[in-house]
């Protein structure tokens, strides 16, 4: 009996991926666990191993961007005739996103393992995304299979629902219906929708004087970035300002640098301030938090994200149980991960399951900035450059090596003062490093 | 069969042998037309669903031969014959078979819809019963427009099962239309006897009329003289007021159903004797003394005449595909 | 301008088709003496005569296939099929007979045949007293389609069928019979194949037939006072179909239900939803909401059967839905 190798959902926020060669060709053997394909998705590249024994038969789609749950493929017996199961899978494809949509795991699923209340999480689930509100009614109907089906049979994409209409006027206008938040029945994007997105200008009656361009298209990582930050966009947040003094925290990771074996990574000032934020995080659990389908998931451990500038666009490795790592360990992780992410070879788990995020353009000269929101994060902290500034202290002039760090919190989810508590305590740690002990 | 009593209703006219000549001329074209029908659809010539009339070519000449040509009828899917009788020339009848724009009609309905309003054909039905009505609803236009005209349902044995046959003869006689309802009786509802079809013997089908208090004429089938005489009988009542007829004729079905049925239902002995004992055109030519060489040479020009209207219709014109769309409204 | 009532603006076609008309007849069952079991063709007899105004045997093949040949003769014949669920009976006349002769003789014969009928739940007649079957005959090439929901367009319609040279299947609704409206003073024919907007509206067009149609008007006024602004269409003729007016329509308000008594399945809701969806696919905002009765022979108790065929408040609904948010 064939079997249709379906585009599996490799994480939580997964909605579609690219496939971007196969490694079998149409008669090959494969055996289950094989590598089959390579597929792009939104995070990372990665080779997706085939899930049956038996022979590759058909490549249905051999390369490009498909949503989850489509046919890419069909592995049966030498010989076997599928081509009612292709005209199936065919006919089907076109049905399998909506109903995938329609069974999208919803909010329980985006509940990080550590949740007290999750009954039965599957292991790496925590992907940081913020669901479209989903309703309850929703939610509810699929929460009792959830708990008793194997995590694959439900890891279904959701892709874009919207009217006809609205994809007229989002293809007239050049705009992106993955960025817009729909309000129609189950999240629908409708006309007005659209409408309201299209802050375009009127196109110029002469189109004469139009300047040259190249359209550059969107890697599936971009698209990811485009579409979450845009959602978090949608959360009301404030910011947050200290300046603290940095002469510790320079000394700090210059004593460690000093104790380092030959052998190890050298600790950098952001792998001490990780470690050093990591600490306030779970003294602050308002901070340290998932604002998820109007719920808020607060965690025990902090697991930091760095933003990092890969060449695929921004991603977000995370450094797990930061408060419970030396400063080496995390200089060690960082290193790791920060290679990994530059050559492309980060894996969903590296991804997933942060509780909190670092962005720090210091190196590049940026003293002060304002990052925007990684949902499900409640907060997200942008770090600027350590310089030299005149700073009074005890009334007087001094030059001091300092620091300026700015939080941007959802406000649905932190106060002002929790916000303001959480960065005071930062502040201290960078000041004090030892009280972060 | 037919008995004394018709043939005074014919009004005491004999038939002349000059007529009666005519009339063996005509059956022999239909034979042969049909024969050629056969002949061309075995070869793959031919689309479609074909049925042949061959040994009932003497109902569809004796009756059509009675009628005048602003009478109508209805014919069956067993229509050559009723076609041609009726005035049709055989070349516009052949040009339909071949699906051609000369066929008459313009390659639309095919050997089970033929139709020439011209002459009075209103169309073959190829839903069995499914014409009478339509004849009732004729013959009513007729009355009402005090037109002196009949309009004849060609039906067979298997039709006075359906629901059209006793809604058709009862409204009929309700309104006592100028209708004559031919039941052309070959004893066979396609592959089914009467003996598994009909709950009287099948020679006494025509009882059915008295259902209805319909004046029943009967004739033998296979005798053209007897149905032309019975016809004009049948016509005579009509036009005079009296209200439509139902003429029983008793005939044969020489060959099977449609062309290319095996018979395997049928008693080949049985059928081999009907042919040597029923066939209308030998029980004719014998009557009228037709020699040999007379038959050789009527033969030869029928056959020409035919073998012509295969010609014509091979080089006839294919329509348009698109142009299925052009009638289906007024 | 006078009113008269649905049934009276029927009765007023064919009164003066058989005035002016001497190939005009009328036949059915109880059309005579009775004036028919929906007293449509009361005082035509006595103004006509039997022989234009003819009682038949409860035959409906036989009347339809009689005005089959009448109608290719000549004639222009209306039959009354008492009950549309009767027509089933005569299926095989108009669906093998009236429809296809004309294309089957290579155009040389028409049938210019007007069959009259009615039907219609709301007053517990059962299951084969009350259908609704317009959509079957949609489906038949060569047949015409008409569905009158007022005086006037019933006068209109009915006047254009009758004078059509082709079969025309003219449904009327028993529970519109009684109900009054303006009419022109002269007998103004409406050609078929042409809707009538009956409320302008900017959010959601309904399309609907029959009975629907009054029903619909209602349930625009309910939506009205919601802010939701609706337009309602009747196509009128079913066979051919005004998609023009319809899909402009659906263009303008992106948004779209149709209602028909007849159970939804298979309903001409759905030829219509097909229609639509492809024609104005980009225009759509909405998914196409279909209102229709339940798929059910029809019961008999009130309760059930009240149940069973959409009112007003099924359209309401089903236009919230077409606007629902979140």
């Amino acid at each position: 009996m064939a079997t249709e190798v379906k585009l599996p959902r490799l994480g939580q926020g997964m909605e579609s991926g690219t496939i971007v060669r196969w490694l079998k060709t149409e008669g090959d053997a494969v055996s289950k666990g094989e590598p089959l394909y390579e597929l792009d998705t939104d995070k990372v590249t990665q080779e997706v191993e085939a899930d049956s024994d038996g022979v590759l038969l058909k490549i249905v789609i051999s390369d490009g961007e498909v949503d989850v749950g489509t046919t890419v493929g069909i592995i049966g017996a030498q010989d076997e005739d599928v081509s009612a199961l292709l005209a199936d899978a065919q006919g089907g494809n076109g049905d399998a996103p909506a109903a995938a949509a329609s069974e999208a795991p919803t909010a329980e699923d985006a509940t990080p393992p550590q949740a007290e209340q999750q009954p039965a999480p599957p292991p790496s689930d925590t992907e940081s995304q913020a669901e479209p509100s989903d309703t309850e009614s929703q939610a509810e109907p699929s929460a009792p299979s959830e708990a008793t089906e194997a995590p694959p049979a439900r890891a279904e994409g959701e892709r874009v629902k919207a009217s006809p209409l609205a994809r007229r006027i989002a293809r007239e206008r050049g705009v992106d219906l993955s960025l817009i938040s729909g309000t129609g029945p189950e999240g629908r994007v409708i006309a007005e929708d659209v409408e309201k997105a299209a802050v375009q200008p009127a196109a110029p009656s002469a189109p004469a004087a139009a300047p040259e361009f190249e359209v550059v298209e969107l890697t599936s990582t971009r698209k990811t970035i485009a579409r979450r930050l845009t959602e978090a966009w949608q959360a009301p947040v404030f910011q947050l300002t200290v300046t603290a003094d940095a002469t510790e925290l320079v000394a700090t990771r210059e004593r460690m640098v000093e104790l380092m074996r030959e052998s190890d990574t050298k600790p950098t000032v952001s792998d001490v301030l990780t470690r050093l934020v990591a600490s306030a995080l779970v003294r602050h659990p308002p901070v340290n938090a998932n604002f998820v389908d109007g719920k808020l998931h607060r965690f025990s451990a902090a697991n930091v994200g760095l933003a990092v500038a890969a060449p695929a666009g921004l991603v977000v490795p995370v450094i797990r149980d930061a408060d419970r790592k030396s400063v080496q360990q995390i200089a060690a992780d960082r290193a790791d991960i920060v290679s990994r992410a530059r050559d492309g070879k980060l894996a969903l788990v590296d991804l997933e399951g942060g509780t909190f995020t670092i962005s720090n353009l210091g190196m590049y000269g940026i003293e002060q900035f304002i990052a925007v929101l990684n949902p499900p994060q409640v907060a997200i902290l942008a770090v600027g450059s350590i310089e030299d500034r005149p700073t009074a202290i005890d009334g007087e002039f001094a030059i001091v090596p300092t620091m300026a760090m700015t939080l941007t919190c959802d406000h649905r989810a932190i106060d002002g003062s929790e916000g303001a508590e959480f960065l005071r305590g930062v502040k201290a740690y960078v000041e004090s490093p030892a009280l972060a002990l | 069969m037919a008995t004394v009593e018709e043939r005074a209703e014919s009004g005491g006219r004999g038939v002349s042998e000059a007529m009666l000549r005519g009339f063996f001329r005509e059956m022999l074209l239909i034979r042969r037309f049909e024969e050629k029908v056969e002949d061309r659809f075995r070869a793959g010539e031919l689309p479609g669903f074909l049925h042949v009339a061959i040994g009932q070519e003497a109902t569809a000449t004796g009756v059509c031969a009675a009628l005048a040509r602003e009478d109508v009828i209805a014919s069956t899917h067993r229509a050559h014959g009723h076609a041609i009788a009726k005035g049709t020339p055989v070349e516009r009848i052949m040009a339909e078979l071949y699906g051609k724009v000369e066929g008459c009609s313009k390659g639309y309905g095919g050997s089970m819809h033929l139709y020439d309003v011209e002459v009075g054909n209103l169309g073959a039905n190829a839903v069995v019963g499914g014409g009478l009505p339509g004849i009732v609803g004729a013959a009513l236009a007729f009355k009402m427009r005090g037109e002196k005209r009949v309009a004849v349902a060609f039906f067979g044995d298997g039709a006075t099962n359906t629901g059209t046959f006793h809604e058709s003869m009862n409204l009929a006689q309700l309104w006592t239309v100028p209708a004559i309802f031919v039941l052309e009786n070959n004893g066979w509802a396609e592959s089914t006897p009467a003996s598994q079809q009909l709950p009287l013997p099948v020679e006494e089908l025509g009882k059915r009329a008295a259902a209805y208090g319909m004046k029943l004429i009967e004739a033998d089938g296979q005798d053209v003289e007897a149905v032309y005489l019975a016809t004009l009988a049948a016509r005579e009542h009509a036009l005079a007021g009296k209200g439509p007829v139902l003429l029983h004729l008793r005939t044969h079905r020489l060959t099977g159903h449609f062309v290319g049925d095996p018979q395997v239902y049928r008693d080949k002995d049985e059928l081999k004797e009907e042919r040597e004992t029923k066939d209308p055109i030998r029980l004719l030519g014998a009557r009228l003394e037709i020699g040999e060489d007379e038959f050789s040479t009527i033969d030869g020009e029928l056959t020409a005449e035919v073998e012509a209207a295969v010609e014509f219709a091979k080089a006839g014109t294919d329509p348009k595909p698109e142009d299925a769309l052009k009638y289906v409204y007024a | 301008m006078p009113e008269l009532t649905y049934r009276e603006a029927v009765r007023d076609a064919l009164g003066k088709a058989l005035r002016e008309d001497d190939s005009v007849f009328i036949m059915g069952e109880d059309i005579a003496e009775m004036g028919g079991s929906m007293a449509v063709t009361q005082g035509l007899l006595d103004e006509f005569g039997p022989t234009r105004v003819r009682n038949t045997p409860i035959s409906e093949m036989a009347i339809v296939g009689s005005g089959i040949g009448a109608a290719i003769q000549g004639m222009r014949p209306i039959v009354e099929i008492m009950y549309e669920d009767f027509l089933t009976i005569s299926m095989e006349q108009l669906v093998n007979q009236a429809a296809k002769h004309r294309t089957m003789s290579g155009g040389q014969i028409s049938v210019p045949l007007t069959i009259r009928t009615q039907g219609g739940a709301g007053w517990s007649p059962g299951a084969q007293h009350a259908q609704q079957l317009e959509a079957w005959f949609v489906h038949v090439p060569g047949l015409k389609v008409v569905f009158a929901s007022t005086p006037e367009d019933a006068r209109g319609l009915l006047w254009s069928a009758i004078y059509d040279d082709n079969p025309t299947v003219f449904f009327e609704h028993r529970t519109l019979y009684s109900i009054k409206g303006e009419v022109s003073d002269e007998l103004q024919p409406i050609p078929l194949g042409k809707a009538r907007i009956h409320r302008e509206g900017s959010d959601v067009t309904v399309v609907a037939t029959g009975r629907l149609v009054h029903e619909s008007l209602q349930a625009a006024e309910e939506a009205e006072k919601d802010g939701i602004s609706v337009e309602v269409v009747d196509p009128r003729t079913l066979l051919p179909l005004d998609e023009q007016t319809i899909v402009e329509s659906v263009k303008k308000t992106a948004r779209c239900v149709t209602a028909h008594e007849a159970v939804t399945r298979g309903g001409f809701g759905a030829e219509l939803a097909a229609v639509i969806q492809h024609a104005a696919f980009d225009w759509l905002d909405a998914p196409i909401e279909r209102v229709g009765a339940a798929f059910a022979p029809l019961a008999f108790a009130p309760g059930m059967e009240q149940w069973a065929v959409p009112h007003a408040d099924d359209v309401l609904e089903a236009i919230r839905r077409t606007v629902a948010r979140g």
